[in-house]
């Protein structure tokens, strides 16, 4: 799928996370967290996981953790992908299931 | 805590925010430049609020209880999501130095700093992505001018030309607001079009990172004297790490005999820029005695005298203006 343009999704809040996908090429992961060291890698993984499943090969993202759980991360990361790339109402059933 | 909008135009949310403003320390401009204002509430107690202007976040301030926690990341998380939904996500914050690490935190970046005051970004644009995308050029000697050129005049033409003769490339930053009378795109064209024989000359568009602070926040600064000094030092700041992203060595200004503002400008640039960056000031271009200037050519604009205008712009701008000149007319009558 392709990035239409930039969307936000999540907030700054404790417990969350905020991410901003914008056009790019190829996949490049800004991450902020101030828990990079222990589960820097981990949030990564979320990410590019998530990134694939929805088939998104071109991509900046940049994320500010502020200590997410995996599933916060994955469905913050999902309503940024569906507003970037204007599909909010044709949810990926595949993905989601 | 809720989150709402606040109508400052309302007395009973204006006197609120005022004391909030007030109480920490902040200095209220004008309400001109703020489009919106978010307020959190504890019960009936207004306990936090910023605003923002385009896309320039200002006025935040957060009662002394609820400081140092989530209210603070809660309030801008509010206005970033709030700018996202008007299709906003570059973001700019000017703040004191001290609270530059609290917005660290929330993941915008330094664009300068000074002691005085901290320019930080945030979203789907940086300083970084700017400076990469202008042209590269190699050589010894790289010089820069900043103008606004509105219109572009002989003046201008022999700043360039002056930068050009000395320099192995010029780079002509134009300052992009299109606040001005000629439109950012018409006033780079004319440049272009004027300049057309100096082949060691690149006109590139300042974006948003020159001389474009007009939503520079003298809210925070008490004494009025030293806002110029303040705005003035941080500007120079920007400049100076697009420079070094460039190489660039040189910086031509032309001299403001009349503008105290322009003078402090000029001492702020000495102070800051060197020695990675030389300042050379150059008197302006004259006929006889009258010095060329846009503003000049504005007025004889107004006047639709264009033997006037003549005098002070190449033919390619005096081109430009007679075949628009009923469009230029229109938009200062719009404007003023």
């Amino acid at each position: 799928m392709e990035i239409k343009h930039t969307a936000l999704a999540g907030t700054l809040e404790s417990s969350d996370i905020q991410f901003t996908l914008s056009k790019g090429t190829g996949v490049e992961i800004n991450l902020d967290s101030q828990v990079e060291k222990q589960f820097g890698n981990q949030i990564r993984k979320v990410i590019t996981d998530l990134l694939k499943d929805y088939d998104i090969t071109d991509v900046n993202v940049r994320a500010v953790d502020k200590g997410a759980l995996d599933c916060t991360i994955k469905a913050r990361l999902i309503a940024a992908i569906q507003r970037a790339t204007d599909t909010q109402n044709q949810p990926n059933w595949e993905v989601l299931g | 805590m809720d989150t709402t909008t606040l109508n400052l135009q309302d007395p009973y949310y204006y006197q609120q925010w005022k004391g909030l403003i007030q109480s920490e320390g902040l200095f209220i401009e004008s309400l001109d430049d703020i489009t919106e204002t978010l307020g959190i509430y504890e019960g009936d107690q207004l306990i936090a609020t910023g605003s923002y202007y385009e896309n320039v976040l200002k006025y935040l301030a957060i009662a002394p209880d609820f400081q140092g926690g989530n209210t603070f990341n809660k309030l801008v998380s509010t206005l970033i999501n709030e700018l996202a939904t008007q299709n906003i996500f570059h973001i700019f914050v000017f703040t004191k130095p001290q609270y530059q690490q609290s917005f660290k935190y929330l993941g915008f970046k330094v664009v300068a700093q000074t002691e005085y005051s901290t320019l930080l970004e945030t979203g789907d644009y940086s300083i970084d992505q700017y400076i990469a995308s202008l042209p590269k050029v190699s050589g010894q000697n790289i010089s820069a001018i900043v103008m606004n050129a509105n219109p572009f005049t002989l003046g201008h033409r022999y700043l360039i030309e002056q930068a050009s003769k000395v320099s192995d490339y010029v780079y002509v930053f134009v300052v992009s607001q299109d606040a001005s009378l000629f439109k950012t795109s018409e006033r780079m064209e004319l440049i272009k079009a004027g300049i057309k024989d100096l082949t060691n000359v690149k006109v590139v568009n300042g974006g948003q990172y020159m001389v474009s602070f007009v939503t520079f926040p003298a809210y925070f600064i008490k004494s009025r004297a030293d806002v110029a000094t303040y705005q003035t030092k941080l500007d120079a700041e920007v400049f100076k790490r697009i420079a070094n992203g460039l190489h660039i060595n040189k910086r031509f200004v032309g001299s403001e005999p009349y503008s105290p503002t322009t003078e402090i400008y000029n001492q702020s640039m000495e102070s800051v820029l060197p020695p990675e960056v030389d300042l050379e000031i150059l008197d302006r271009k004259a006929i006889g005695s009258d010095i060329i200037s846009a503003t000049k050519v504005r007025q004889a604009i107004e006047k639709e005298d264009l033997t006037t205008v003549q005098k002070y712009v190449p033919e390619t701008t005096f081109t430009f203006i007679k075949n628009n000149l009923q469009t230029l007319l229109r938009r200062i009558n719009d404007g003023n």
